[in-house]
């Protein structure tokens, strides 16, 4: 949050200095103007992203999830892997920490992959905010596209697990061992 | 903006509704979100201030020539690399991302952006290293970028075809 704060800040004053040079105070005052325009049109836009964000927090429990990511092996666990991850709330301090824990549990790798790729992908919290701001077809087709992602990201790495190596005291013996443990 | 908005708050009315039957969380659950809407604010206010200030300080052939459909590859180029390179929040990310479509961006450029930015964008950068490695993260990347480039890549092709 801090680091989003110095960077729009940061980069809000060099544009500022750079707008004034370009052309002058009637350049800045027109894209206050327009910034005005989006604030008042989105606002309650963005009031109802939050509470849907809201909701899914406590819809979705970190327990829930993790009951549904123990019960899969293979394909299925990576589609609910992916789809579980876009489902998952909150920001990097919970979810890094969620997917560490995947170790402790002996899910296998692909699975961790899948997950972190569908946060990234699907996240549904933040959605809302996506299909306000870009527009609903827009944003339908980004879903669309990217849709396989995950999928694709997990079968590859089950495929071929030793492409990417999760921490350094995880060895590609010790998780190959538990791929097959886990399938 | 105003559909968008009804979707939005029947959507949140269902979740409320869904959350009441299921847990009885849904005041817990509105309590939350008005919370977080209050503590990103002022991120929110500054990126619809740097939104505005793009938008009128983004010149038209740099558009015309790096972002938008005829950019072609360059526009899908950037916009991945140009979504790595925005690390912050969705609360920021959006409204810059709106204002580069209000200035003529095409379709691939954004897909391959938000895609960028979704997979790259190097606010996780800190994260990664730290939960998994300094390896993971590196490798995670450069697997990556073909996924963004490809996104965006597909993004324009439907342009110029079904869209265009």
């Amino acid at each position: 949050m801090k680091q989003s704060f110095v960077i729009i800040y940061g980069a809000l004053a060099i544009l500022l200095i750079i707008a004034y040079f370009v052309g002058g105070g009637s350049i800045i005052l027109e894209g206050i103007n327009k910034s005005k325009g989006i604030a008042t049109s989105s606002f309650f836009m963005l009031l109802a992203s939050f509470i849907i964000i809201g909701q899914l927090n406590v819809l979705l429990t970190a327990d829930l999830i993790e009951k549904w990511l123990q019960v899969f092996s293979g394909i299925k666990a990576i589609i609910v892997s992916a789809i579980a991850g876009g489902l998952f709330p909150g920001g990097p301090y919970i979810y890094y920490p969620f997917v560490m824990s995947f170790k402790d549990k002996n899910l296998p790798i692909y699975i961790m992959i899948s997950f972190l790729f569908g946060k990234h992908i699907y996240d549904l919290s933040r959605l809302p905010m996506e299909v306000g701001f870009v527009g609903l077809e827009t944003a339908i087709i980004r879903f669309l596209i990217t849709l396989p992602i995950p999928i694709i990201v997990g079968l590859l790495v089950q495929r071929y697990p030793n492409i990417i190596t999760f921490v350094s005291d995880l060895k590609a013996g010790e998780r190959d061992g538990r791929d097959h443990h886990n399938s | 903006m105003a559909e968008t908005t009804i979707i939005l708050s029947i959507a949140a009315v269902i979740l409320i509704f869904i959350n009441y039957r299921k847990t009885g969380g849904h005041y817990e659950g509105i309590k939350k979100g008005i919370k977080q809407f209050v503590i990103t604010a002022p991120i929110i206010m500054g990126a619809l201030l740097l939104a505005g200030i793009i938008e009128v300080l983004i010149p038209r052939e740099f558009v015309q020539n790096w972002l938008s459909t005829e950019a072609g590859l360059k526009g899908i180029v950037l916009g991945t690399f140009g979504g790595m390179l925005l690390a912050m929040g969705p609360y920021a990310f959006y409204p810059i991302v709106a204002s580069i479509i209000v200035s003529g961006a095409g379709l691939g450029t954004v897909i391959s952006m938000i895609t960028g930015w979704s997979l790259l964008s190097l606010s996780k950068f800190p994260f990664e290293v730290g939960f998994f490695g300094m390896e993971f993260t590196i490798k995670k990347m450069i697997y990556s970028i073909p996924f963004s480039l490809a996104a965006g890549l597909i993004g324009y092709i439907l342009e110029f075809t079904i869209l265009g």
